[in-house]
This record gives C-alpha cells, structure tokens and sequence, in this order.
C-alpha cells in the first residue's frame, strides 16, 4: 500500500527508520520491527547506505521487511548511482511490490567508511523525483517509453524545518513538490515553535508533512548533533534537561519523554510522525503511548 | 592549468634504476612546483647521469630543441624521471617510446584554465552554462556535489558538509538572488539535468 | 593554429529566452584567449548584438577586455564603464569571466555564452588534453601513457574488452587506450611488470575542494604580495652570496666610457699623455643631466677614442689611462667634514661633483634625484637585488652597513626626507639582523623586510611595496614624494663625503653555473670584463652566454674587451638558452606576471606590424622592461627586444 493513502484517509501516519546492517543477517532488525514497530507505525524507511557507510541493500531489505508482512518506505540517495541505476532500482523497486519511495540527494562520500569512492550526483532529489514521476507516465527520464503498465508510487522527500536558512528550504521545498512529491519526512526537529512556524508557510503546497524526531539519547550526541547534523538544533534548556537527572537520561527516558512531548507539541500542525531512532527502536511503543498515539492496525 | 606534488620519496628512489636522466620542467612553476623540495631529492638519488631544467615541456617542439644537445646522455639512460604535470610526462614518454619514463609528481586541477594566476572562481566548463539562473554563481562548482535544484540540505549555518569552510553554494546563491530580487529564477519549472554526452553548444544562427 | 577558445554564444533560441523580459543592456565580451592572436576582433560581440537588437532591445553600451578571468585586472578596466541607465550586463565569455564580472557589479550579469571543454588546456602546449589532473599519477605503471585520459572509461586495470580492431567502443576514431600502454610496455619489456601490478583503485577524495582552494589562496597571495604580478625565477645566489668581497688586482689599463649615466656623456678635460691622479677628474658634466668622471688609477692618459661599450655595443668616446700601478691620490680627496655641519646644497654639490650615479642600473645622476623640485617624504635604499645570481648589494650590505646607513642619512638630509627606509629581501636575513641592529637607535629608519619575488628591485614596484603608492604612468617616483637609491649609491655617497673619494670603484658579483670561480670583487671602473672572467678562471662549457648585470636584463657580450661601468653589478656566466619563437597563443601569461599591469602580448604584434599608434594605446612607454613577460612566454616570443623596437619608435616620433 502507498502511504499517500493513509494521508488521504485523514490518518495520522506513522514512520520508524530501520538501518540495514553492514552484512546480511537480518534477523535482528525483523525480530525488533515485529516486536516494537508492527503494531506501532504504518511504515518503515529503511535508509541507502545511510551516512555514506556501505551496508546491505536499501531495496533487498525492503522486499524481505514486505514478505514479512511489514510496509517497507525504499529510500534512495543519488550519492551512489547514475540516472540509469536510479530508474532502474526504482523499476526494480514496483516489480518487488514496493511502492513508498523517499528520494533523498544523499550524504558525500568524503563522510562514511569509503571516503575514496566516486560521488555521482547525476541527479538530486529534484530531478529524481522527476525522474519517478516519468516513470509513472510511462517514460523514462530519456524521454523513451516504458513498456507496459506505468508503476505507481507513493513519492517521498525531505526537509528541514529548523534548518538556520529555511527561507532556502522552503524554495528547494516548494520545487520538490513541484517536481512531483507527495509526502514529506523532516529532519529532527526539538523546537516546536519553529516547526509550527514553518508549517504556517509550509502549509500553502498542500502536501502531508511528518515530524522527524531523533530520540536525544545523550548530551553528547546533542552537542555532537548541534555541531555537526544539518538542521537539528536541540536548544539549551533541552540538553539541560538531559544533563538533570543522568540516571534516568542513562535509561534512556528523558529522551522518550522529550520524543513524546514534542510529538504532543506539535501533532496538531503535522500529518504525521517520523521517528529516527537510531537503534533504539525497542522505545517506540514507549514514546508513543506516552505522546497518546494508540496501536494501529498493520497495513501492508 | 595544473598544479603538481612531488611523489614520495621512496617512490621516487624505487623508479630511479640504473642510469637516470632527470627532465625538470618550470614552464608553470609560478602556478606551483616544488623546486627547492625536488632539487633537494634529486641530490640523493643514485646513478642521475645529467639533470635538465627547462620549461614548457608540454610542447614537443620545444621539448626536443631542449633535449637536442643532451641526446647522447638521454639515448645511454635507463630511466628518464619527469618532474612536471603529466601533459609533460607523456610528451616526454612519446618521444622516446623505447624508454622507461616514469612522472615523479601528482598533478592536480586548478580551478580557473588560463594565465599564471589560479582564480577563486570556477568553471566547470560544462557547455550548458547555468549562469543566468543562479546570479551568476556556478553551481557545478561552488556545490561540492554540483547539483542543479537546489541544496542538498546538508549545510550546517550555511556552510557545506562537506567542507565545513566551504560556504554553501546553493546559499550563496539564494542570497545573491535575494539581493538582486530575482528569488522568482528559484522557482520551479522543469527539474535541471545536466547533459553528459555532448556538452558543446551548438553554434547560433540568425 | 587550432582555435581552443573554450565559449561558444549560446543558442538564438535560448538567448531569445532569456533577453526576453530584460532591456537596457550592456554587453562585456572577453577577447579570447588560447587561440592564435590574429585579430582583435571577436565577432560573436557582434553577433549577439544583432539577436539583441532583432528584439528590439536597447544596447546601453560594449566592451571588449582581455583577460576577463583575471580580476584585478578586469576590474580596472571595467571601473567607471558602465553608463547610467545600464539595466542588465550580458557577458560573452567563458565561465570565470562571467563570475568575475557577477562579482563586480550589483546588478543582474547573464551568460550569452556556454563554456564547453577544449582539448589542450592542460599543459601550455594546446595539442590534446593528455592529463586529467586526478592527484595520483599512473604514468609509471603504464609505460607513460594516462589510463585515465586515454580509455573512455578510464579504467585503470586493464581494457573492458569492448574495442574492436584496438579501436575503443566509444569512439571508433580513438585507439583502446589499454591496448596503447600494452603495446609500449610490451615495446619495453614491462609486460610481466604489467601483469604483476596489484588492482588500482582510484582515490576521489584526492583531489578535494579543500586542497585546492587553500593553495589557491595561498598562490594568490603570493602572487599579488606588494604589488601585481612578477616571477620568481631560480635564485642560483648560493654560488657567491658566502664569498666575502675581494679587492681585483690592479687593472694595467682601465678604459672610463664617457658615457655611464642616464642623460648627456660627459666630456674629456685631460689629454694623451697627460699624467692623472687616482680620484682627479678627467670628464666633465655637460647639461642638467649628465655626470663627471675621475680616474680609477694613477697614471698616464693613453688614448682618448671611440671604444666599445658594454650597453649600447657600438663603440663610443673613452678615455684610456695606463696605470702607474701606485695608485696616488690627488689632492681633491680629502673628506667633507661632519656630516651635521654641511647644509643640503653642500652635500648635492659633493654628490655631483663626485660622479655619483645610481649604481643599480640605469645609472640615473644622484645629484639630479636629491635635488628634487617637489617636496620628499621618504628615501627608500633598495636592497632587494632581486635579480637572480647577483650577490653585490647582499655583500655591500653586509660589509659596508656603516657606511650604506650614513650614506642614507646623508641623503635625507640632502632631500629633506623626514624618512628612510631600507628595503631588503627576505633571502638576505642576516643582512636585515645586521642592519635592524645598526639602525635600532635611529628612530626615522626603518629595515623593511620583502618577500622574495622579482622585479621587487625597479622602484615602481618597490615604492609600491612599501609606500603602497603607484608612480604615475610616464612619472617620476618624486611624484609620489619618494626617492629611490640602491644600497652601493648610499655607500658611493658615504665615500664622496666621508673620504672626499669619487666613484671609481665598486663592489660586483662575478657568477652564474657557467662561471668556474664565483666570488664578489671590488673591481676599479674601467677594468676589462674579458680581465676579470680570466681572474675567476674563465667559464666552463661552450654554450655559454656572458652578460654584464643580471639574467634577467643584463647585457650578453659577444666582445669581452668591454670596460666595467659605474652600474656594471655584475658579470654573469650562464647556459645559453635555446629557442624558437612561435605564434603567440594568448595563454595570457605574461598579463599576469606584468609588474607594470601591462599586456605585453600586444607588443609582440605591432612590433612587428609597426602598429606605433597601437603600442601607445597599450602603453608601451610604462614598460620597465624586467623582462618578466619574456621569461614567462610559452611561446619563447623575445618580448622585451620587440618592446624595445616600438619604444624607439615612439621616442623618434613615429
């Protein structure tokens, strides 16, 4: 199922990213997304050679989360692949039954475990989406016909709402949904205030938005985040937060409850939620029973 | 325009085999050469039967009117090392093809493709150019990922992630655009694909 | 010649497009470069105009720069061209022309042109791209044939299989690369070194942005350190910058040119067989411009006849004295007296009548210098000796640093200079310790230190290093309040007061690879060049050029039976150069390393088409002839004789 439809329904749609391994023993990632994520979200992203660290595919792992009865989000960079590789993993893609896409530029290479590699960039984000929504047209991005019944796809992209320059990203935004995309996912956010501004304006492309959240698992990844992520910020008061009672932060609950609060703050505004949990999936169900999100029904 | 380094030492000193013939070139050594650092390592190099310092060896008309006294040294060599960018090294190479020649630098690209003077601004000669939409800022070469549509989203307060001293190109062009009141060029119209294949203009006609 | 200009005019459609909601335009096209200077005229200038103009557009107004790329340049000739009413600035030029003109004007700059890769811009030589400058040459594995450039894929172990007939799948006019290096190697006997070579990955991260802008910036400012352009050719000081000054042994005959200065020769007072005294004057000053002589040994006048001079190669009035080998002094050397007691016109008198010129090249008379009409602010010494090989200034610095920093205080005095300065270049430290340390106490001088970079030494660029200021085209650097002496001079007039002794004798550099025995001499005016490269036992080689100065603008001997004069610096013994001038291919490289902001390449061509109206426009005149451009040349085109050709033309007033 596409999870445009579940915007369409009125749903509040719910998201975790999965990051395949560096290998192929998948069982821990099925075993945690059966237990923590089934009954809590509508779909999981699972992420391309997330940070430019080279794992195991984003499309295999999609195709093996579907046949376990899970809806899989295929996330595709342009960082690794050519136009012909793009189109062609996204045909891959609709003939594996996987029709969530979320098309993403992708981090450099210089970043990850292979800082020798080429970076392509053919395309980026905007031309990807582009080039999908051809596809569904019946063409290629060449122009050539594509035979036979034309995929169909849920389209996907992202944004960053507490980005320092967001009259930027609301421009890069505002050609994203022009080129064709239907849903967004954000970056982090932990400032409401600035996510609720951004979506006044965000609101006139008439598209689904779904609040990113990082669960602040420490004050060192907040300051590492606050240094180093593109459009996360966690303000002083919220590492201070963190810093107060160190044993419940160790447990990781400050963070849960932070997850959770900002999920309150800012549901109304939103279509939806994108939880980033960097491992730490076994919170889920924690972060959303306390923010008041009840069990959903898969979908799949 | 290039700009070369020399090769480690121990490679440079594992190439030198048997009689050697240095060819140093300072046709662009006000772009960059190591002079000092190379005259420096030729001193300790074994078997080095004659040293020549010449210029523009790029040029095979040159080269040989500036190897033609030398050719008795060069024709009893086993090994010819070129310090130069490695247009000098292959026209160093065709000449005599029977000959070990073997490049003691790295050469580098040089934004800017003329003169002496490397410039700070870039062109990534691309034959499509993107001037007229971007304020006239390149974004082949003042995004590290040359993209077209827009950033990436990867810059920390303006500045690339990929170079944290690099500002942002598609930042800069924002506020460029912003500042002449031209914002309307970020709208969208049709996504920017660059053409690989062939990239030459084709010439107007009226 | 091929034409490898790298822009082409965009197509009518696409700048029908774009003119289309702009008016009011003014349009910049780069003349271009890397093609054959054949005209200056760039029809695609034209061209858009007229698609401009089909749309009924109002063109405000053109220009046509050289160059466009380079900045400092472009934008000085840009500043003040834009007319009122200028809406939009159309740029026809490659991509940097296009950015350096965006980042001058505030207004809208569009593109009329796209930018496509030429073969051959690589390398100087524009014959096809060989090199793709990926930071990790594989030249040595592969017989000196790229892998990169030369396979369409660029594959670096081996070729895809795809060729047919050692032709490449890509392009069937192009041979498969792989099959070229197996060939060369096979040639060589490399094939098992071929076979047991270790997969090769490429490493993209090699060349970075980072790399190349911190060089980039670091070579910028090298290059534009003090003032614009210059070079910095091979120093090759080492050979004598250790070798302490050494008196040459008495001349037997000296021969004193009559003409050793700027301005007018000086005319004999002595003649044959008339006996002189070391230090007695023999030629008197003849005009404003002109400078007196003395004899350098006492003895007996033996001739007084045209001989041949080192500088203008024609034989010229000279007088000729045997020397008595006793040197006796004449009674007219004895010293001035306290420096505090002698007015300003007392010590320009001395200075003039002393024959003291300017001893680092031109020779220009001091006295005329001193006794400036405007009002001076600042004496700078040059001490940069920026040309390479020469050593005398470093050794006069080193050995007579009293007598450079009275000469210096005298020559303030004289001028009424509340400042001086002693400029010094950074190769020469322990001669800026040792003058810091004399100076440390005198609070109106200052050392100041200057990177090495040439022509640091010509007093344009050194008032410009130092004072900031720039001498005005055809001026004087009294203009800017300045004058300008080289550190000898300085000791010349510490010698004509402090000793009451003429200009007879000075401090030179006998040097170069080609020189068997490199040293600094005190060597008599009048002492034969051929005398003193057998002192220093003659040259090795035959393919040797002598020169008397530098080799950057001394002058080549054929005849070494030439007498030393008083701004003779040095006598250099280097390798002659072989070369063939071929077409200038406008790589612009001698725009950039022009000191003076000149574009040499211009003169290179109405030189020879005796376009004298055109080498005014170009400023010919502002030429200081360092020779820079002409080093530089990818071309080997002897820019600085062709210059020569049209500054003659123009003095004679064609």
């Amino acid at each position: 199922m596409r999870i445009t439809e579940l915007f369409q329904r009125g749903e509040f749609v719910l998201t975790a990213e999965v990051g395949p391994p560096k290998g192929v023993e998948l069982d821990h990632l099925i075993k945690d997304a059966h237990e923590y994520l089934k009954t809590r979200v509508h779909a999981l992203n699972v992420t391309d050679n997330q940070s430019s660290v080279m794992r195991t595919g984003s499309l295999a792992t999609c195709k093996v989360l579907k046949d376990e009865g899970l809806l899989p989000i295929f996330q595709i960079t342009c960082r690794d692949r050519n136009r012909i590789a793009l189109q062609s993993d996204v045909l891959s893609a609709a003939l594996l039954g996987i029709e969530n896409l979320l098309l993403l530029t992708g981090d450099y290479t210089t970043l990850g475990d292979h800082p020798q590699a080429k970076p392509v960039f053919d395309l980026d984000s905007v031309s990807l989406i582009h080039a999908v929504k051809r596809l569904e047209e019946g063409f290629d991005i060449a122009g050539n016909a594509v035979d036979g019944a034309p995929p169909k796809f849920a389209k996907g992209a992202v944004v960053s709402p507490c980005s320092d320059s967001v009259d930027v990203q609301l421009a890069k935004m505002e050609a994203k949904v022009k080129a064709g995309c239907e849903y967004f996912q954000t970056q982090g956010v932990y400032e409401p205030e600035k996510f609720i501004k951004f979506m006044e304006q965000a609101k006139q492309f008439g598209v689904p938005v779904q609040l990113g959240l990082i669960i602040p698992k420490n004050v060192g990844m907040c300051r590492y985040m606050n240094a180093n992520v593109a459009g996360v910020h966690v303000p002083d008061d919220m590492i201070k937060e963190l810093q107060a009672d160190k044993e419940k932060t160790k447990a990781g609950d400050t963070g849960v409850e932070i997850c959770a609060r900002l999920i309150k703050e800012c549901k109304d505004y939103a279509q939806g939620v994108h939880i980033m949990s960097l491992g730490w999936e076994n919170r889920i169900p924690e972060i959303l029973d306390m923010a008041g999100i009840a069990p959903i029904t898969p979908v799949v | 325009m290039l700009i070369t380094q020399l090769k480690s030492k121990e490679t440079i000193e594992a190439l030198a085999q048997g009689k050697t013939v240095i060819i140093n070139c300072h046709g662009c050594k006000e772009v960059y050469f190591a002079e000092h650092e190379a005259d420096e390592l030729q001193k300790d190099l074994n078997g080095v039967t004659q040293i020549i310092t010449t210029d523009y060896i790029c040029n095979p008309d040159n080269l040989k009117l500036q190897l033609k006294k030398h050719t008795d040294v060069i024709n009893a060599a086993d090994t010819i090392l070129v310090f130069s960018c490695g247009v000098g090294v292959q026209t160093v190479a065709a000449l005599f093809e029977g000959k070990k020649v073997y490049s003691c630098c790295d050469t580098y690209p040089l934004p800017g493709f003329q003169g002496v003077t490397p410039l700070n601004v870039d062109c990534g000669q691309c034959g499509e150019c993107y001037l007229n939409g971007t304020g006239g800022i390149c974004p082949i070469t003042a995004c590290s990922k040359s993209l077209l549509n827009g950033q990436c989203g990867g810059a920390k307060e303006g500045m690339c992630e990929v170079d944290k001293e690099m500002e942002c190109g598609w930042e800069r062009i924002y506020r460029k655009l912003e500042k002449l009141n031209k914002l309307d060029n970020m709208k969208y119209e049709a996504p920017k694909v660059r053409n690989y294949h062939n990239p030459n203009a084709e010439e107007p006609t009226i | 010649m091929e034409d490898y200009t790298k822009f082409k005019l965009k197509r009518k459609e696409e700048l029908d497009a774009v003119l289309a909601d702009k008016n009011d335009l003014f349009v910049v096209a780069c003349n271009k470069c890397f093609k054959e200077l054949d005209s200056f005229d760039e029809p695609e200038c034209g061209l858009f105009e007229e698609i401009a103009k089909e749309q009924g557009k109002n063109i405000v107004g053109s220009a046509r720069i050289d160059f466009l790329c380079n900045e400092p340049l472009t934008s000085k000739s840009f500043e003040g061209l834009l007319p009122e009413g200028t809406k939009n600035v159309f740029v026809i030029s490659c991509g940097l022309g296009i950015q350096t003109i965006a980042g001058l004007v505030e207004m809208p700059v569009y593109a009329a042109s796209d930018t496509v890769i030429v073969d051959g811009h690589h390398g100087m030589a524009l014959t096809t791209t060989l090199c793709d400058a990926c930071g990790q040459c594989y030249l040595n594995l592969t017989g000196g044939i790229c892998p990169v450039v030369d396979c369409s894929k660029s594959l670096l172990n081996g070729q895809c299989g795809g060729a047919k007939n050692g032709k490449c799948e890509v392009d069937k006019e192009m041979d498969c690369g792989w099959q070229l290096i197996y060939n060369r190697l096979e040639k060589q006997g490399r094939l098992q070194e071929m076979l047991n070579q270790p997969v090769e990955l490429r490493d993209y991260s090699k060349v970075n942005h980072k790399f190349v802008s911190e060089y980039v910036k670091s070579v910028r400012e090298e290059r534009y350190e003090g003032y614009y352009g210059g070079i910095h050719p091979t120093e090759f000081k080492e050979l004598s910058e250790h070798s302490s000054l050494v008196r040459f042994p008495e001349p037997l005959n000296v021969v004193i040119p009559m003409s050793q200065h700027a301005g007018a020769p000086a005319e004999p007072i002595v003649e044959v067989g008339q006996q002189v005294k070391m230090g007695q004057k023999i030629a008197q000053a003849v005009g404003p411009i002109s400078s007196a002589l003395h004899a350098s040994v006492s003895g007996t006048i033996v001739a007084v006849e045209p001989r041949l001079h080192p500088i203008s190669g024609l034989e010229a009035l000279a007088i000729v004295i045997q020397s008595d080998g006793k040197n006796t002094l004449d009674d007219s050397v004895k010293p001035a007296g306290d420096l505090d007691k002698l007015s300003a016109d007392e010590i320009i008198e001395i200075v003039r009548e002393k024959g003291v010129v300017g001893m680092g090249g031109a020779g220009f008379p001091t006295a005329v210098k001193l006794k400036s009409p405007k009002p001076i602010e600042l004496v700078l010494l040059n001490g940069c000796e920026c040309e390479p090989i020469l050593t005398a200034d470093h050794r006069v610095l080193l050995e007579y640093a009293d007598e450079v920093v009275y000469g210096l205080k005298a020559m303030m005095k004289a001028s009424g200079a509340p400042k001086g300065v002693i400029a010094i270049e950074d190769n020469k430290l322990d001669a800026v310790e040792l003058l810091q340390a004399k100076t440390a106490d005198i609070e109106n001088i200052e050392i100041v230190v200057a990177k090495t970079k040439y022509p640091q030494g010509a007093e344009k660029m050194l008032i410009k290093r130092v004072m900031g200021k720039s001498v005005p085209s055809g001026g004087l650097p009294m203009d800017v309040g300045a004058i300008v002496c080289n550190v000898s001079t300085a000791k010349a007039v510490s010698d004509a007061i402090q000793l009451g002794m003429p200009l007879i004798e000075r401090v030179m550099t006998v040097s170069g690879n080609r020189m068997n025995k490199p040293g600094n001499y005190l060597v008599k005016i009048g002492t034969s060049v051929k005398e003193i490269v057998n002192h220093c036992g003659d040259v090795k080689g035959d393919d040797v050029t002598i020169k008397i100065g530098g080799p950057m603008m001394g002058f080549a001997q054929a005849n070494l039976n030439v007498p030393m004069l008083k701004c003779s610096n040095g006598i250099i013994a280097v390798e002659t150069t072989v070369k063939e001038a071929v077409e200038c291919i406008k790589c612009g490289r001698c725009a950039d390393v022009c000191p003076m902001e000149l574009r040499p390449l211009y003169f290179t061509k109405y030189a020879l088409s005796e376009d004298w109206e055109g080498m005014k426009t170009q400023n010919t005149m502002d030429c200081i002839e360092c020779g820079s451009c002409e080093y530089i040349c990818s071309s080997k085109i002897p820019i600085v004789e062709r210059i020569k050709i049209g500054k003659t033309a123009i003095r004679e007033g064609k």
